[in-house]
């Protein structure tokens, strides 16, 4: 019996390259690397523009708070450290290296020298941290400070390779290539947390990772794999613990509050090669596709590489390019500048024409078919979230839980009458929370000054 | 991240060859990639918020759908009361889309005829006439139904009740036409069409004998296949039926409405049967008259049900006590209009009430449990 959940939708899988092999990418000519590629403070370069660096080499440290470390994902020199707008408009400062091919790898790389068993929690903690690994399914948390806020509170470990946004497939061909560095990851994560199981959970499309996966855990009583039904948005932390635990997390709680901690297949593999040897997060595995690319494929590739590098890498455009999307079509964001770059958090990259969207050349118009409202996994009423948000009806926005919307795109994706559903919702979700903070901030004000009242 | 250093040095399998898509036998040049990629690139990339993929539903193909499944129905309407059904139809429909193209044009509005919503509403108007009305009244109810009923509320979707309903209502102004019938295969006399003066009743429908508690002639065999008096496409239950399970298939409907709307007509009639023979009655009042029509093509009308599945089971329940009371006490002897009617005045009381408690909105240990 497959695990699942309520709502949610089928989509064409376009899992194109499903049965490409990761393939290594020739090293760009240059990388250029954001000083935050996660979620928290900025790092603070400490290397200077001349500067000769080596390959895992730490280039940014965090000074205070939470943040991961940058390493250089190519040897070479610093030709710049410039301020680059990302592709939420954020200004973000990035190092720029000049690689010059020797592949050299930093002195400081070494495998942590004891064995897992004598390793303690705080160990294992300050090496993912040290190696400034994130979370690598797009949502860049930094995992040490995830499991440091979760230690105590957490029964269940879940390894999230649901995967379940189209086209991407680079976490099912790690479990394929690789699964030795997830299951290991995986040992690392429940010594951590001093836990005796865990589970791998994977969407029932990808077979034969299941199998594999499978042979490899054969008599083992510590991981289980977990066979999911395939439906998007099943890989969303929520839907995913309620698949496995039937419990549902509610809106502002993190997993950790309900027994459970999700860690991403990628991450996990990342947390082995820096046990293992020592190595930094410096590259990942990036699914290409799109139906502008000549050669839809999974590359492994240095942080820091920039999209045009990767087209060419791939052969090419073979039509008119409108959008460039990093991650999945789903959730993704579509990027203004061509020469954006990989970052930790970057699981696809995908370059489409006109015809991917499904233009319809109607007016946007709700027919009120109730297709959102079953889609819907978290059980809102997308349809009329909608409406109120067109006419600024906040509180009725904030009556039918607008803040509960996950921004998973379900309701968009199935609306025939297309209507920009969750476009509507966020800006909803934006005037709320600025206007909650406004009457916090004046609360504040009148608590500083009462005499004022 | 691990380096795959074996499977990388090894070529493809033959397997993941073949599903590598595009793979030229020589790959291009580096010069002649960039060159090319080039006269790709536009100026500026989009950027729009996610999704960035769509369903290849539309509005349109629901629309479109939703006609398709009429077919049968309305091609049975034209073999049981010839071909002025074709005439009235045609009237119907091009007077309804006909007026909501002159009224985008004149309101300066974005025209939409071309997502077939209109068609769909100027079917169901005809569908839901006698055959022997006068040519007129196709054409003054569609008018009614887009500028009135639909346009004046804002177009499609904003409309509160459904059109082809209201305009059917609307059209009871002259009741004369609108209750006489003509039985299957009757040549329609020049008596028919002259109705409102002569006040002649051509056929009556087994309906209007359920009323007085007596059990039609027809059989029921002729009213499943549709045999009987009634309006143009409410007689055939079978057509209809497969029409809705037609737009089920097509995931254009859900269950909810129909089942819920037949099943409480039959349940209520066969418990309080006006006849001794209770299974028998409640069979004839599900498969005469217009509740097949009704509960599957009209009651289902996006606009004017809920969109939840809950509250569509309340919204069918209470069409089907509404009929089977206006069928009992009420002047006519049909109530499916009538009970959709007052059913989609309570449409957002119906989703209000039937909102779905949001995900995680539990306590967390109870639902743990
Ligand atoms: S899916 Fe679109 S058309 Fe259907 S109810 Fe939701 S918003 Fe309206
Ligand atoms: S309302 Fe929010 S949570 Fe629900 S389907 Fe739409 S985007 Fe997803």
């Amino acid at each position: 019996m497959a695990f699942t959940f309520h709502g949610g939708i089928h989509i064409d899988e376009h899992k194109t390259t499903r049965r490409c092999l990761v393939e290594t990418m020739p090293p760009p000519k240059s990388v250029s690397i954001p000083l935050s590629q996660h979620i928290g403070a900025h790092a603070v370069p400490v290397v200077k523009v001349g500067d000769t660096v080596d390959k895992g080499q730490v280039i940014g440290v965090i000074e205070k708070g939470l943040g991961c470390p940058v390493h250089a994902s190519v040897s070479g020199k610093v030709t710049a450290i410039t301020e680059k707008n990302a592709a939420n408009g954020m200004k973000i400062r990035n190092i720029v290296i000049a690689n010059d091919g020797e592949e050299r790898l930093s002195p400081d790389i070494k495998p942590w020298g004891k064995s897992l068993a004598d390793t303690t929690t705080e160990e294992i903690i300050e090496i993912i941290r040290a190696a400034g690994i994130s979370g690598m399914g797009g949502a860049t948390f930094p995992t040490y400070a995830k499991i440091q806020s979760a230690l105590g509170k957490v029964e269940r470990i879940i390894v999230n390779c649901a995967e379940c946004e189209p086209y991407i497939t680079a976490n099912h061909r790690l479990l394929l290539e690789n699964p030795e560095a997830v299951i290991n990851g995986l040992k690392i994560l429940m010594k951590a947390f001093g836990l005796r199981e865990s589970e791998i959970a994977v969407e029932d499309n990808k077979l034969d990772a299941i199998n594999k996966l499978e042979n490899r855990l054969v008599g083992s009583k510590m991981i289980h794999v977990r066979v999911l039904k395939t439906k998007y948005p099943q890989g969303d932390e929520r839907q995913l613990i309620y698949a496995l635990t039937g419990r549902e997390l509610p809106v502002g709680k993190l997993p950790a509050d309900v027994g459970c901690c999700v860690f991403n297949a990628e991450t996990c593999a990342a947390i082995f090669n820096a046990f293992a040897e020592g190595m930094p997060l410096i590259e990942r595995i990036v699914t290409v596709d799109g139906d502008c690319i000549k050669r839809p494929r999974n590359l492994l590739v240095p942080l820091g590489t920039s999209f045009t590098d990767i087209m060419h890498c791939c052969g090419g455009l073979i039509r008119s390019l409108k959008k460039i999307v990093s991650g999945g079509p789903m959730m993704g964001v579509s990027q203004w500048d061509k020469d954006g770059v990989v970052t930790k958090g970057t699981s696809a990259i995908l370059f489409f024409s006109e015809k991917a969207e499904n233009r319809y050349e109607q007016p946007p118009t709700c027919i009120r078919c109730g297709r959102c409202v079953r889609a819907c996994p978290m059980r809102l009423m997308p349809n009329y979230l909608a409406t109120f948000a067109s006419q600024g009806k906040l509180e009725q926005c904030e009556e039918f839980d607008v803040i509960a919307c996950v921004e998973c795109g379900s309701c968009s994706y199935s609306c025939p009458g297309h209507v920009p559903i969750v476009q509507y919702i966020r800006a909803a979700k934006g005037q709320i929370n600025d206007r909650k903070r406004a009457q916090a901030a004046a609360l504040a004000n009148s608590q500083v000054n009462p005499e004022k009242g | 991240m691990d380096k795959t250093p074996a499977d990388n040095q090894t070529p493809l399998t033959a397997e993941a060859e073949a599903h590598v898509p595009e793979v030229s036998a020589a790959p291009d040049s580096p010069e002649e990639i960039e060159a090319r990629t080039n006269s790709f690139l536009p100026e500026l990339l989009t950027v729009s918020p996610s999704p960035h993929i769509r369903t290849e539903d539309t509005s349109r193909s629901i629309m479109l759908d939703v006609c398709i499944s009429l077919m049968p129905a309305l091609i049975w309407g034209i073999y049981v009361f010839g071909w002025r059904v074709l005439t009235l139809t045609l009237i119907s429909v091009g007077f309804a889309v006909g007026s909501e193209f002159l009224y985008e044009k004149l309101m300066k509005k974005p025209v939409t005829i071309l997502d077939f919503s209109t068609v769909v509403t100027g079917l169901l108007l005809a569908l839901n006439l006698p055959v022997s009305v006068p040519l007129w009244m196709p054409a003054v109810g569609a008018v009614f139904a887009i500028i009135v009923v639909k346009q004046l509320f804002g177009g499609l979707g904003k409309n509160f009740v459904n059109p082809a309903l209201a305009a059917r209502v609307f059209l009871f102004a002259w009741p004369g036409h609108m209750s006489t019938f003509t039985s299957p295969g009757d040549k329609l006399s020049a008596a028919a069409l002259k109705i409102a003066e002569t006040d002649i009743v051509a056929g009556a429908t087994p309906l209007a004998s359920l009323k007085n508690g007596v059990l039609p002639d027809t059989s029921l065999f002729d009213m499943i296949i549709g045999y009987e008096s009634g309006c143009i496409g409410e007689v055939s239950a079978l057509l209809l039926a497969a029409g809705g399970i037609y737009l089920l298939a097509r995931r254009v409907i859900t269950w909810h409405i129909p089942v819920s709307y037949i099943g409480t007509v039959l349940l209520v009639t066969f418990v309080f049967a006006k006849s001794s023979l209770p299974f028998d009655f409640a069979l004839a009042e599900i498969f005469s008259g217009g509740l097949f029509l009704g509960a599957i093509f009209m009651a289902t009308d996006y606009a004017t049900s809920p969109v939840t599945n809950m509250g569509r089971v309340v919204y069918g329940i209470g069409c089907g006590l509404l009929t089977v009371f206006i069928r009992y006490f009420g002047g006519y002897a049909e109530g499916v209009s009538f009970s959709i009617l007052i059913m989609n005045l309570l449409v957002w009381y119906i989703d209000r009430y039937s909102k779905p408690v949001r995900f995680g909105g539990v306590k967390v240990d109870e639902a743990g449990k």
